[in-house]
């Protein structure tokens, strides 16, 4: 097994500020997290980046593998690729004034992700009303765009790869477009450009984990909400008190965003919310994902077309690089829909017309998740669940996390897979010490 | 050859944590990589035995059981038994009362389903003392259990 000391490539430890309390233990889904020896963490390579292991951490020793503001490179072109995210930790500001401030923050471009949301949209409208007939895919679809939720079912529910929409994500739609058409633009001039994307999770994956030839070209560095939200607020403030609307010449349509409700898309059941599909649901938080999930892969909600998951409770305004608390931010999202209503920007005929042409078409196979994500154990054999068993009967079952293992399954495992000793599991351990 | 059988109990009534057992047993196999698609039918089968002793059954259990070349699902319990087998296993047949349908259960594709997934089905129920239902998945050659 591949096991790598203190960071994975969605996460970043700090080994001087955990004190080894197993806070982060219990909230990993995937039960990637150890305790040895009280300070070091140990990370087994099972990481899918849902960024739990922040939320926990009362030490704040456990933080996202993205860059601070600092990163913005000043002989480059930035380009800055926003979630709608963003928007919502700005209660009442309209998102072209957030644009806005991120342009005086020093980007040449902002990428209005809400646009590619709409396109999406429209793409899997007409994915799943084309399904219908040709049943080529299973109900339900199972929603791709919550990166965590496609490699928790790479890794754990590969069953169910088949369910998962194959239309590409808006953020792979959002980089297409920037890399064909503005990117080019620049390179004729022999000008470096950088793309920055904002996220409110640690989803993006540190380039610096992956092997040299897959690097991102050009440079692409991932900025959370949090990092560059102090620099941003001040910038937004000075264009909410200013007179008047400031105009800031834009040249593409979706470097700007005129709606109000784009930001919909944070919270959860915004990807369905204003989609022509009649049975469908929206699920949040991690554990009822799973349970959801499981539930898939009984046989049941076949009769349910598309399911939009989000491992963040209430979406991705639940993000742990937020600034906002979500039920704030969900309650700045209602009234903007109160205000804007639903309505698009996009037409559908234009879509559809792309549509036709393969351009919505994810090439990603099955196979291919699963090598991506799925960081596959070795499989256990009769044998070894058979001493699991044993080691289960001799510890105490009560999963008091002092061993560092999240629970006594998860031990006794690892002491079958000799990973661990028995003897440090303190029940053990006290009783030995006794007979000695 | 070794087995290993390993059993979850399932709790009358108790629709909160109904679901609980067939998700150990997925869970359990899936630590063994057996194939996805076979996890998914004894998935199935697992969940529709588990809901059935839950509606309609006394306390019981779900148990696996890896054997050579096979995999055993078995479910047991102490209920009022099945009055009419032959009647249970015909599609669209169910004996669920309002409660159960208004939980959307119901449907009267429990056992048909059941026979559908597994390679062989077996039921033996006595009135007022139990059913037990045992169904054996075959694996190709060459796959491993040990």
């Amino acid at each position: 097994m591949n096991r790598k000391l203190a960071s994975t490539c969605f996460v970043r430890f700090d080994e001087d500020r955990c004190v080894g309390c197993g806070s982060c233990l219990r909230g990993c889904p995937t039960k990637a997290i150890r305790v040895k020896k009280k300070k070091a963490i140990r990370i087994v390579d099972q990481c899918i980046g849902c960024g739990e292991c922040i939320r926990s951490c009362r030490e704040g020793a456990v933080s996202a593998a993205t860059e601070g503001p600092e990163a913005l490179k000043k002989d480059h072109v930035a380009i800055a690729l926003v979630s709608p995210v963003l928007y919502a930790q700005f209660p009442g500001v309209m998102p072209k004034d957030v644009l806005l401030g991120l342009r005086q923050m020093g980007f040449q471009h902002t990428i209005d992700m809400s646009y590619f949301l709409e396109m999406f949209q429209y793409a899997t409208e007409e994915f799943i009303s084309r399904n219908r007939r040709s049943r080529v895919a299973p109900w339900p679809l199972i929603s791709p765009v919550c990166p965590v939720v496609v490699r928790l079912i790479a890794f754990q529910f590969p069953n169910l790869l088949p369910n998962v929409l194959p239309v590409l994500r808006p953020v792979a739609l959002m980089a297409r477009e920037v890399k064909s058409r503005l990117i080019p633009e620049y390179s004729e001039k022999g000008k470096d450009v950088t793309l920055y994307y904002i996220n409110p999770c640690p989803t993006k994956k540190d380039p610096v984990c992956l092997p040299p030839r897959k690097r991102p070209l050009p440079h692409e560095i991932a900025l959370g909400i949090n990092d560059i939200y102090p620099q941003l607020v001040k910038h937004v403030n000075q264009i909410e008190a200013a007179d008047g609307i400031p105009f800031y010449q834009t040249r593409l349509e979706y470097e700007t965003c005129a709606t109000g409700n784009a930001s919909t898309w944070a919270m959860s059941g915004g990807e369905i919310a204003d989609m022509d599909i009649d049975q469908s649901l929206a699920v949040s938080g991690m554990e009822e994902t799973i349970s959801y999930l499981g539930k898939i892969e009984m046989g049941l909600f076949q009769d349910i077309e598309y399911i939009e998951f989000r491992t963040c409770r209430e979406g991705c305004l639940g993000g742990v690089l937020n600034v906002i608390d979500k039920y704030l931010a969900k309650g700045a999202v209602q009234k903007m829909i109160k205000r804007f209503g639903l309505g698009k920007r996009l037409h559908r005929e234009n879509i559809l017309r792309m549509y036709e042409k393969g351009e919505f078409q994810s090439e990603k196979k099955a196979s291919k998740l699963t090598r991506l994500f799925g960081a596959q154990k070795e499989a256990l054999s009769i044998d070894s669940l058979k001493k699991i068993e044993k080691v289960m009967k001799l510890i105490k079952g009560t999963d008091c996390v002092a061993c560092g293992a999240p629970d006594c399954r998860t031990f006794a495992e690892d002491v079958v897979r000799g990973d661990s000793a028995l003897k440090e599991c303190v029940f053990v351990g006290a009783q030995t010490k006794k007979k000695g | 050859m070794s087995k290993f059988r390993k059993s979850f109990h399932i709790k009358a009534r108790d629709f909160i944590r109904a679901g609980e057992a067939s998700i150990n047993v997925q869970n359990l196999l899936k630590s063994m990589n057996f194939d996805s698609r076979l996890i998914r039918r004894i998935a199935i089968c697992g969940y529709e035995s588990e809901m059935n002793v839950v509606m309609h059954g006394g306390d019981g259990s779900l148990s696996i059981e890896v054997d050579t070349g096979k995999l055993v699902l078995e479910v047991a319990d102490d209920g009022p038994g099945i009055a009419d087998i032959e009647l249970a296993m015909q599609a669209g047949y169910s004996t669920a009362n309002d409660d159960h349908r208004e939980m959307g259960f119901g449907a009267g594709m429990g056992l048909p389903n059941m026979k559908k997934n597994a390679d062989q089905i077996y039921i033996e129920s006595v009135k007022d003392q139990g059913t037990h239902v045992r169904m054996f998945f075959f694996l190709p050659d060459g796959a491993k259990t040990d």
